[in-house]
């Protein structure tokens, strides 16, 4: 009888909503309908910094998030956000789904929420509308648009080019008009916010494979009894691969769709100059021992 | 019940007078409170509110609005449009609705070009024999035109409760069609009553004298230009293009026409913040209560309702057209752009109505409201200006109203009118 | 009672005027700091990170200042058509239940923009580098002038004092303290 109140700023049909609306079929059926889910997509309850506000108040119940405006809350968080930190896609499952991400979904519990599962927001990769960029070299001097965060900026300033935080709606006629030379981004949103038609080169750098997360908040979650946390966390665990499946679809989609419109994509290059000019970066964002450690033991993963 | 609350709430503090920030931010106050949630979330939702970067082109615009009124750059655009549209029949009508094209082009504010065309051409008027009531119907009903001719910050205010998601350049430049439309309506309506009422025309000053007025002006041209070329060429974010509207301004009424003193400065600074504080409070306390209506799914009741009055969009925009006209005669034009976007615009895309065409739609109605009693915040000024009482304009107005309901018929049901242009530039 | 209402609004008319030039130099501030990206970006060729969240920082200020004080000078948007038809001695008890609304609506701000503060005290601003707290600060300072604000609009009422009229032109100048009893948009006419 209970309607779990999630958010989500992506519109109706996008993965994460898609994979959210499952879980809570999911957890309908197993629970004889005394709980189910009613995702409020599209931003309607608020962008993501106000509405994990809202979780932690407990004014709404699950909120899928990016991890980015965790990084200065959650230390830990900030760990999978780094660049260039896992090799792959599946490298990056195989560490989310082992102990490391239990432990990373720990770490939200002084924070008043519970993690509940990881999902999956592809790899972002450097486009620009200038030349194809096959060596760091070719970075020298340009612009990007990236996420308002210091450790983005960071990476692109170490990087040798130039960070230009701008809202996303503006992206496309900061291209377009020269105020900025790219961006960068995973296949569907390159595809969706039509930047690959002034932006036509697409380097697969892959700088950045960082999950998002599903959350609940504590006070929806203490409200509840043992069982019915179990059913929460089971269907949660349960929607992930098949949030996967939607999002490998899509990105197949929208990555045969850019081929299809002649973009100059680059996939094979040498990551090692660019893994080497992080190291001030990880010594900047990675300061304590505990930090340290998940590092070493996500690069130790198979 | 909840809905009970949060309307009843606002409606009885509306009517006893309590500012209206106050009463929508109070009865999402109490709505919260009886929902037994958290009442932080409504302090959060007014922070956020005004914490958006695309909102500072509105305390930049109305700067930059007040600037020019002090400054001078007002007087020549009107002096220009004397010069180009005074011998037609009805002359200074001819001219007034014409400077309001061109002032609406630097100001974006009905209430501004109200009070500086007015203030120039209604004295005007009457001193050549039109009547008062003439030249206040004309200069309260032209005004609107400033909010359809770019820029217009409360297309910025429509495209932040739609969201953020909606293009303010495509929304800029879907208002110029439905702005010149209206200015020819008006003009039209200009001429049969002066035909009537057997007003002049002016004479035409010749073409060396329209060079004159046209160098004169063309600080003021200039300006039009960079604001409306930088939002839609995407060199400038709305927000850059009104700081560089601010700072532009101000070069010129300093250095140019040396036409701004020191205290106009401070005047105008103050103004500007009284303005914006109350408008952008509004914005605030409305975050609030926007949050409440998606909370409480109220978009999605009332979708659910108007489906099964109707399945036809003209008949769904016809019931919004007059709902918000019902609105627009008791309320201010802000207020309700982000009380009522985040209510209509989900009901109108579930009929498919484009949301920049909406847009416009919704600006034009809410246009009408400020020129029609019992509140309507441009009809005050026109009467202050022309210090004349507000029955007397009412008398002799409908004219010029009708010629805006036409208006706003025709940009409701030929989307054409609003789309093809923003269609241009894609 | 009158007396001492008059004193208040020395300080109090003070405080409105020192509200209202910190709101102006913060749009002054605004407007140099915009001005100052668009010449880094489109002549420098080089952006600067800190101008947005700065003035988006100010702009908070500027607003909750300005509103606080709007209350004083009576310069918000109202719809007080109704006033008119109700007789006179019923009035002045509904714009005290208006200046009930809003002295209770800025004790929330301060109370909870004190508890959001609180909350992200412990987290760094993305480009500022300086706590998340700033961003509440605002609701809280400009909360503790409305409560004032309205409380005073309250307290002359009580003692037989004008206050302005909400929805009055807010072009109208602001009465300085001794004259806001004469200020020509007042409830009292
Ligand atoms: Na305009
Ligand atoms: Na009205």
């Amino acid at each position: 009888d209970r309607t779990l109140r999630s958010s989500d700023t992506h519109p109706e049909g996008y993965p994460t909503v898609a994979a959210v609306q499952y879980m809570g079929k999911l957890l309908e059926e197993r629970t004889g309908g005394a709980l189910c889910i009613e995702v409020f997509h599209s931003a309607q309850l608020g962008e993501e910094k106000d509405t994990i506000e809202q979780t932690q108040f407990g004014v709404i119940d699950m909120n899928r998030v990016s991890l980015g405006p965790f990084n200065n809350m959650i230390p830990e968080t900030q760990v999978p956000s780094l660049p260039y930190i896992f090799r792959s896609v599946e490298h990056m499952h195989h560490v989310m789904d082992g102990p490391i991400g239990d432990e990373i979904l720990a770490a939200f519990a002084d924070h008043d929420l519970i993690g509940l599962a990881f999902y999956d927001a592809g790899a972002r990769s450097f486009y620009n509308s200038q030349h194809p960029i096959q060596a760091m070299s070719d970075l020298k001097g340009m612009k990007f648009r990236v996420m308002q965060s210091d450790l983005f900026v960071d990476m692109v300033d170490a990087l040798g080019a130039n960070a230009t935080p701008m809202p996303y709606g503006e992206v496309y006629s900061s291209i377009q008009t020269g105020v900025i030379d790219g961006a960068e981004n995973n296949w569907p949103s390159y595809d969706s916010s039509g930047h690959f038609e002034v932006a036509r080169h697409y380097t697969l750098d892959q700088h950045l494979i960082v999950p998002e997360v599903l959350v609940i908040s504590k006070k929806t979650w203490d409200g509840l009894s043992a069982e019915e946390q179990e059913a929460v966390r089971a269907a949660a665990k349960d929607s992930v691969p098949h949030m996967r499946e939607l999002w490998a679809a899509r990105e197949a989609e929208s990555e045969a769709k850019m081929r299809e419109a002649g973009v100059e994509i680059v996939t094979e290059i040498d990551k090692t100059p660019f893994i080497e000019a992080m190291v001030p970066v990880y010594e900047k964002y990675v300061t304590s021992d505990k930090l340290k450690d998940m590092v070493t033991r996500i690069q130790a993963t198979e | 019940m909840e809905l009970w609350v949060l309307f009843g709430t606002f409606v009885t503090l509306l009517l006893i007078g309590t500012p209206v920030a106050f009463c929508l931010g109070a009865a999402s106050f109490a709505t919260v409170l009886y929902l037994g949630l958290p009442p932080v979330v409504v302090f959060q939702r007014l922070n956020s509110g005004v914490s958006v970067y695309a909102l500072m082109a509105i305390p930049f615009f109305i700067y930059a609005g007040d600037l020019m009124v002090r400054g001078d750059i007002a007087r020549r655009l009107v002096a220009l449009a004397g010069a180009l549209v005074g011998h037609f029949k009805g002359g200074l009508g001819q001219v007034n609705i014409a400077a309001s094209v061109l002032f609406g082009g630097v100001s974006g504010s009905a209430a501004a070009d109200a009070s500086a065309v007015g203030g120039l051409m209604v004295p005007q008027m009457k001193a050549r024999g039109y009547g008062t009531d003439y030249a206040v119907n004309i200069t309260v009903v032209s005004s609107i035109i400033a909010l359809m001719i770019p820029p217009s910050h409360n297309m910025i205010i429509y495209s932040i409760s739609a969201g953020g998601k909606i293009s303010i350049a495509d929304l800029f430049t879907a208002g110029i069609v439905p702005g010149l439309l209206l200015a020819l309506s008006l003009m039209v309506a200009a001429r049969l009553v002066a035909i009537r009422r057997g007003y002049p025309t002016e004479p035409f000053p010749g073409l060396s004298a329209l060079g004159g007025l046209l160098l004169n002006a063309i600080p003021g041209l200039i300006l039009i230009a960079i604001i409306f070329g930088g939002v839609r060429s995407g060199v400038f974010t709305a927000s850059e293009s009104s700081n560089i509207a601010v700072v532009y301004a101000l070069g010129v009424t300093l250095l140019v026409y040396r036409s701004l003193s020191f205290v106009d400065f401070v005047e105008a600074t103050k103004a500007a913040v009284r303005t914006t504080a109350m408008v952008l409070m509004v914005i605030g306390c409305a975050a609030a209560f926007g949050w409440l209506l998606a909370f409480l799914r109220v978009p999605a009741q009332l979708v659910a309702v108007l489906a099964d009055l109707s399945d036809n969009p003209l008949v769904i925009l016809l019931l919004i057209n007059v709902v918000l006209l019902i609105l627009g005669t008791f309320m201010d034009m802000s207020p309700l752009i982000v009380i009522t976007t985040p209510i209509f615009l989900p009901v109108a895309q579930a009929f498919g109505v484009d949301p920049v065409h909406f847009g416009v739609i919704l600006i034009l109605n809410l246009g009408i409201g400020l020129c029609t009693p019992p509140v309507g915040a441009v009809l005050f000024v026109g009467c202050a200006v022309g210090r004349v009482p507000i029955w007397q304009v009412m008398r002799t107005i409908w004219p010029f109203y009708l010629a805006a309901l036409a208006t706003l018929i025709a940009v409701t049901y030929i989307p054409a009118l609003s789309l093809w242009l923003p269609g241009l530039f894609h | 009672m009158q007396r001492t209402m008059r004193r208040v609004a020395r300080v109090t008319g003070a405080l409105a005027t020192a509200g209202l030039w910190t709101a102006g130099a913060g749009l002054v501030l605004m407007t140099v700091f915009i001005a100052a990206q668009v010449f880094w970006r489109y002549v420098l060729n080089d952006s600067l990170q800190w101008t947005e969240p700065a003035a988006v920082m100010i702009m908070g200020w500027f607003i909750f200042l300005g509103a606080a004080v709007g209350i004083r000078e009576g310069y918000h948007l109202s719809f007080d058509v109704v006033l008119y038809v109700l007789p006179d001695r019923v009035r002045p008890w509904l714009y005290s239940v208006s200046d009930f609304v809003v002295a209770g609506f800025g004790t929330g701000m301060v109370i909870y923009g004190a508890e959001l503060a609180g909350r992200t005290a412990g987290n760094k601003l993305p480009a500022l580098g300086i706590s998340g707290a700033f961003d509440f600060l605002p609701l809280v300072g400009g909360g503790a002038l409305l409560v004032l604000f309205a409380l005073e609009r309250l307290a002359r009422r009580a003692a037989g004092l004008s206050t302005p009229r909400f929805g009055d032109d807010h072009e109208i100048e602001p009465a300085s303290d001794a004259g806001l009893s004469a200020a020509p948009g007042s409830e009292a006419r």
